[in-house]
């Protein structure tokens, strides 16, 4: 974790993530954003491995920050940061690529805790948000049987996702399923991927309707 | 047998049409047993000396002519036969006993028809006075006439019989059946005479009185009908045929007219062209023809006949009566033929039933024209007068029938449709009032999440500064508090409610990964899925996750406990949570109470908003035992 993209707009709050993540990933190089297109520009000249992104800011919504990422450094991971705990905001942001969310309330503990999990590569799932992505997957599948294999999950990940849902966390569910806290992890990076995908093929499918009917 | 069976079968074929015929059928067949078993009482005279009366002298009779009964005034010899005629004849008595055995003290005088009025003296004794000899002059030409002749009066031998009689030559009427004339005179005793009297006014007077009024009744409640049901305007017609009809049976019967005879007999002639109107109008709409034209030519033609019979004057009235018949009479068969092949042509259920009635029609117009030429029983002419005004009615019953079968039928559809209506809208109502509801859902909905993010915005990005730039504790904690109740104002209260076995999940991963991070060991204990059903209103939920989010901090910030377990039971109604922990417990206060810098407290308050309860135990060394109940009726519901 060199490169970092910090995208908030208030200042202390700002200052205060950053100490944050300098005390998580020493030696890192920060670039601070307080507006969308600031950041747009930045992901387009600069490589990043983690960016922060705020949602909610005054020229926009952080998520496009986090499709743009998702678009040109696909290898780049996304973290929300955000002050919103309800889904509307949350699940789309997932949608766009975002790789993990971060509440904003939260202690500075908790959170260095989640940045460092983050980092090693165990993405965070809320049951609610498990529960979101069964739904999503389960009104995609009916009315596109013939849809592309990787926008539907497999008998394993829905099993992650059922098991998320009722709350336990993903070291239980390895423990459960006889698999290793890493393999969990993978599974769960594997929905996020799918849901982004999905999405984009929904996109896709939209857009080609749109232009069909404007023809 | 072979009548019965025959009515059998018309019965079937024309209803209440059928039934008549029959009657009147059997009616005819035993008329002629009864005159022949009168006969030998009485004594028809056929001979007459005739002398013309004029105002200055009476009857020169010495330079009479003999004539013989019936004398018609419009046959040939005397065509020019009109005004007043005295008739002379002599009466002798006959030995006849009556039934009783005894010789008769009153007879009875017959006179089958004497046209228009007629005088009687016996011996220079005036017996009978039918009526008005001047305009307008009494109208007895259908009307059989019965005087009594008391035995005193007569003598054995040369009684004089004096007959005067008012009455019309051929060119002064419409019609040959009102020609002056003077039939047989029939001579009896009196019961024989009444009898046979009464016989035949029951045909001339009044079975054609009976058949005006009905006709009048049925014909007047058709048109009304068709009046206000424009789209059965034949219904009107019809109506209107059969009151003309009434008013032409009228003739028959009625004779005693505020006009003179001329006036009547050029108002008879019109009632003719009305009639036609009606009939050929009836018989194209029956089939569906309307014609503009028609409805013009046929009024027009009424009053065009009306002038032309006013312009004839009384010289000229039957010849130009008589062409007008003719062209009355073509009119109505060739609407007759032309309805008839419609009929035909739309295969209408109508077709037999009119042809039928034409047919009758038709017939009794043949009788009645042939009676004009030759002398026909007056019991067929009688009959044929009938006929149409039988045919008229059975029509009109028939009418009145398919009207009310489709009045029935409409009602019925007509109930349909209203139920169809009222569902229908009922369905509107239901959907509109579900779509006006989807709308204040959405428009609330909207507004909520506008609030939020500005609240979220402002409120909530200063209350994060603080949360994080603060160094007192309390002032954070009390930011971070903030900033949640601000969360449930927005949300709290008007948000959707929670599924049980959803909070139990997000409690669930909260609490243990919360614990699993500080190392306490958790264990959690919910009932299954299935026996979860309800749902908890959305401020219930956030509460309890609060109270569940206070009781694990103290447990991982101050109890020192290495275990922790979190127990959700469902029992009575209530929903209770117990959190137990092995740490130290939470110290007294001075005063014996706990410690409320734990949020135990607020942990309370929280739960009494709830109307539920929220138990602390704890002493020094025990470890601590927080019970939450909650009653599930108050903020769940079952799903």
């Amino acid at each position: 974790m060199n490169n970092i993209l910090l995208l908030e707009d208030l200042p202390e709050i700002r200052a205060w993530l950053k100490s944050l993540v300098m005390q998580v990933f020493p030696g890192a190089r920060i670039t601070e954003c307080s507006r969308v297109a600031d950041a747009l520009v930045q992901v387009q000249n600069l490589r990043f491995d983690l960016a922060l992104c705020d949602l909610g800011l005054p020229d926009g919504s952080g998520t496009d920050v986090v499709a743009k990422l998702r678009d040109v450094q696909p290898d780049a991971q996304s973290v929300v940061v955000t002050i919103h705990d309800d889904d509307e905001h949350l699940f789309p942001a997932l949608q766009a690529g975002a790789y993990g969310y971060i509440l904003k309330e939260q202690s500075r503990e908790l959170i260095t805790e989640q940045l460092q999990r983050i980092s090693q590569g165990e993405p965070p799932l809320s049951p609610s948000i498990a529960r979101k992505v069964i739904k999503y997957f389960a009104s995609m599948a009916k009315p596109q049987e013939n849809a592309m294999p990787e926008v539907s999950l497999t008998e394993r990940e829905s099993e992650v996702l059922l098991r998320v849902a009722k709350g336990f966390t993903l070291p239980e569910i390895g423990v459960q399923l006889g698999l290793s806290r890493h393999t969990i992890a993978d599974y769960v990076k594997q929905i996020y991927r799918k849901l982004n995908v999905s999405s984009r093929a929904e996109a896709a499918l939209e857009a080609q309707r749109l232009g069909l009917f404007r023809r | 047998m072979p009548i019965c069976r025959l009515c059998h079968r018309s019965l079937a074929r024309f209803g209440a049409q059928g039934w008549l015929a029959c009657l009147l059928g059997m009616w005819m067949l035993m008329w002629p047993a009864w005159a022949q078993a009168q006969q030998a009482y009485v004594q028809v005279l056929d001979k007459a000396l005739v002398a013309t009366e004029s105002p200055s002298a009476p009857p020169q009779w010495a330079a009479a002519d003999i004539v013989s009964l019936p004398d018609d005034w419009a046959a040939e010899g005397h065509a020019s036969r009109s005004g007043v005629q005295w008739y002379r004849t002599a009466l002798h008595l006959k030995p006849v006993v009556t039934v009783h055995g005894s010789p008769p003290t009153l007879f009875g005088l017959y006179i089958e028809r004497a046209c228009s009025v007629v005088q009687v003296w016996i011996n220079g004794q005036l017996i009978h006075d039918g009526g008005r000899f001047t305009e307008p002059v009494t109208r007895h030409c259908h009307r059989p006439q019965l005087m009594s002749v008391p035995a005193s009066l007569l003598r054995p031998e040369g009684n004089v019989l004096d007959v005067r009689v008012r009455g019309y030559g051929l060119n002064e009427v419409s019609s040959r059946q009102r020609v002056g004339g003077l039939s047989e005179i029939e001579f009896g005793p009196f019961d024989v005479m009444t009898a046979h009297h009464a016989r035949r006014m029951a045909y001339a007077i009044h079975l054609p009185q009976v058949m005006s009024g009905v006709l009048l009744l049925m014909g007047s409640f058709m048109f009304v009908m068709g009046w206000f049901n424009r789209a059965q305007s034949y219904l009107a017609y019809f109506g209107a045929l059969m009151v003309g009809w009434a008013a032409l049976l009228a003739r028959l019967w009625v004779s005693e007219l505020p006009f003179s005879n001329q006036a009547t007999e050029i108002l008879l002639a019109a009632l003719m062209a009305f009639n036609t109107l009606a009939a050929v109008q009836f018989l194209m709409r029956y089939v569906a023809r309307r014609s503009r034209w028609l409805n013009r030519a046929l009024p027009i033609q009424c009053v065009v006949m009306l002038l032309t019979l006013m312009l004839a004057g009384s010289n000229w009235l039957y010849p130009v009566s008589s062409l007008w018949f003719a062209v009355l009479t073509a009119e109505a068969l060739t609407a007759s033929g032309y309805h008839l092949w419609v009929s035909r042509q739309q295969r209408s259920p109508h077709f037999w039933p009119m042809a039928s009635l034409l047919a009758l029609v038709l017939l009794s117009m043949l009788l009645e024209l042939v009676s004009q030429w030759l002398p026909l029983d007056n019991r067929v002419v009688h009959v044929a007068q009938l006929l149409p005004g039988l045919g008229f009615m059975a029509l009109g019953l028939r009418l009145v029938q398919q009207f009310g079968r489709a009045y029935q039928t409409a009602e019925q559809n007509r109930a349909e449709l209203e139920v169809r209506i009222r569902e229908a809208t009922a369905q509107i109502e239901r959907n509109f009032a579900q779509l006006s509801e989807l709308k204040v859902e959405q428009v609330t909905d909207r507004e909520r999440k506008r609030i939020a993010a500005d609240l979220h915005d402002d409120l909530g990005a200063k209350l994060l500064t603080i949360v994080h730039t603060s160094d007192n504790d309390r002032i954070s904690t009390l930011a971070r508090e903030a900033l949640e109740e601000m969360r449930l104002s927005v949300r709290g209260l008007t948000g959707k409610p929670v599924k049980l076995v959803d909070a139990l999940g997000d409690w669930r991963a909260e609490v243990i990964s919360r614990l699993s991070q500080t190392g306490v060991q958790g264990e959690w204990k919910a009932p299954s899925d299935e026996d979860v059903p309800h749902t908890l209103s959305s401020r219930a939920f956030v509460q309890t996750t609060r109270i569940l989010r206070e009781a694990v901090s103290n447990i991982i910030k101050h109890s020192g406990a290495s275990q922790c377990s979190v127990t959700c039971t469902i029992a009575d109604g209530d929903f209770q949570l117990v959190i137990q922990d092995n740490g130290h417990g939470i110290p007294m206060e001075l005063d014996g109470r706990l410690d409320k810098g734990h949020g135990m407290a607020s942990m309370k308050g929280r739960a009494k908003q709830l109307q539920g309860q929220c138990l602390v135990e704890s002493g020094p060394g025990y470890g601590t035992v927080i019970r939450l109940t909650l009653p599930l009726e108050r903020h769940t519901t079952l799903s």
